[in-house]
């Protein structure tokens, strides 16, 4: 069984993909922040990681710079699940890709719960 | 790109937020029926607002100014945000003790923007890790007059925030002006500021008890003082 991190600010939409992503066999463990992913990386050592970018205060972005900064979380895949188009990321494609370390780039409204989960699971099989 | 087209985008991408939630929810199966009709409601009445707010912005003589009780607008607002704080396990509180007379203002107007306000409050809540998950509906006499907003347990709510995010939102500089109190556009924040503009009030940062809010000023009506 995987464990899950997902850091999605809004409440509804965390709460729809925690139970898809419980109805996979996976264990989710949801935040709405990046300071708030920091600290339940530290505690729960989560297998991938699923981002929103846009968030309060702290921005996606951000998070992965922090994350990255870690040695133990250099190989952490994440999947990018955000509200911002990928076509606003052409300059700084390389920079996720490479740098920030991130596997999948999702514009989420155009990705439905079947295909964030197959992602999920891609990653995690790659990762193994 | 025309005057006032900043507005437009930010309403336009504020509403995917609600149809991605129904959209997901129905992908899910056995979706809650009673959430996904909250979520549209709040959705239609968002739009609702922002066609007010053009008609105030081209045509401001249609904005009538009564006499209205703030406590009976409050009550109102607290209504049509029910289902959406539900939704986010945001707990509603009302709180009109005080007795201060009426103001002058259109109560539609009034009742719009706070509604807006509101809406965008509550699903930016969960996210702004508020302790408490409370909204206090709230009116207070100041120095000013008659204050009447929607107030909170998180800091984040400050002139400084809804300053730069106006600059940034007129500039279209960013696809998240208020980064310190909402992780989307925050279209409904800036619908309630364009509606009280329309009625030469002002959405500013204010405080009720050790709470933090957003909320305007307003005149008390002097030909009406009955107490």
């Amino acid at each position: 069984m995987s464990q899950i991190l997902l850091i999605e600010p809004d409440r509804v939409l965390a709460e729809t993909y925690r139970q898809a992503l419980l109805a996979g066999g996976h264990q989710v463990v949801c935040c709405a922040s990046a300071q708030a992913g920091i600290i339940s990386a530290d505690q729960y050592k989560p297998d991938i990681i699923v981002l929103e970018l846009q968030l309060i205060e702290h921005s996606g972005i951000e998070f992965l710079y922090e994350l990255r900064s870690y040695p133990d979380w250099q190989d952490i895949p994440v999947i990018v699940h955000t509200m911002v188009p990928a076509s606003e990321f052409t300059l700084n494609r390389h920079l996720l890709r490479g740098q920030l370390g991130v596997k999948t780039y999702l514009y989420k409204p155009d990705t439905s719960l079947s295909e964030l989960k197959s992602k999920v699971q891609e990653n995690l099989l790659v990762a193994a | 790109m025309s005057e006032g087209s900043e507005l437009l985008l930010s309403v336009a991408e504020e509403l995917k937020l609600p149809l991605m939630q129904i959209a997901r929810q129905a992908e899910q199966g056995g979706a809650d029926t009673a959430s996904i009709r909250g979520t549209a409601e709040a959705a239609l009445r968002l739009l609702d607002n922002y066609a007010l707010s053009l008609r105030l912005q081209e045509r401001p003589a249609n904005l009538e100014l009564e006499p209205v009780s703030v406590s009976s607008v409050l009550y109102d607002t607290g209504q049509q945000l029910d289902a959406i704080a539900r939704n986010y396990g945001v707990e509603l509180e009302l709180n009109v003790t005080g007795r201060y007379g009426t103001v002058m203002a259109n109560r539609q107007g009034l009742q719009s923007a706070l509604t807006s306000l509101g809406a965008s409050l509550i699903e930016a809540l969960p996210a702004l890790e508020s302790p408490q998950l409370k909204l206090r509906l709230a009116s207070h006499r100041s120095r000013y007059g008659i204050v009447a907003g929607l107030y909170t347990d998180t800091p984040q709510l400050t002139n400084t925030a809804l300053r730069r995010g106006r600059r940034l939102q007129r500039q279209r500089a960013s696809r998240q002006p208020l980064t310190t109190i909402s992780h989307t556009t925050g279209a409904g924040i800036f619908v309630a500021d364009t509606i009280l503009q329309a009625m030469h009030l002002r959405l500013s940062a204010s405080r009720h008890h050790r709470l933090y809010g957003l909320g305007t000023v307003m005149q008390p009506n002097k030909q009406i003082a009955l107490i």
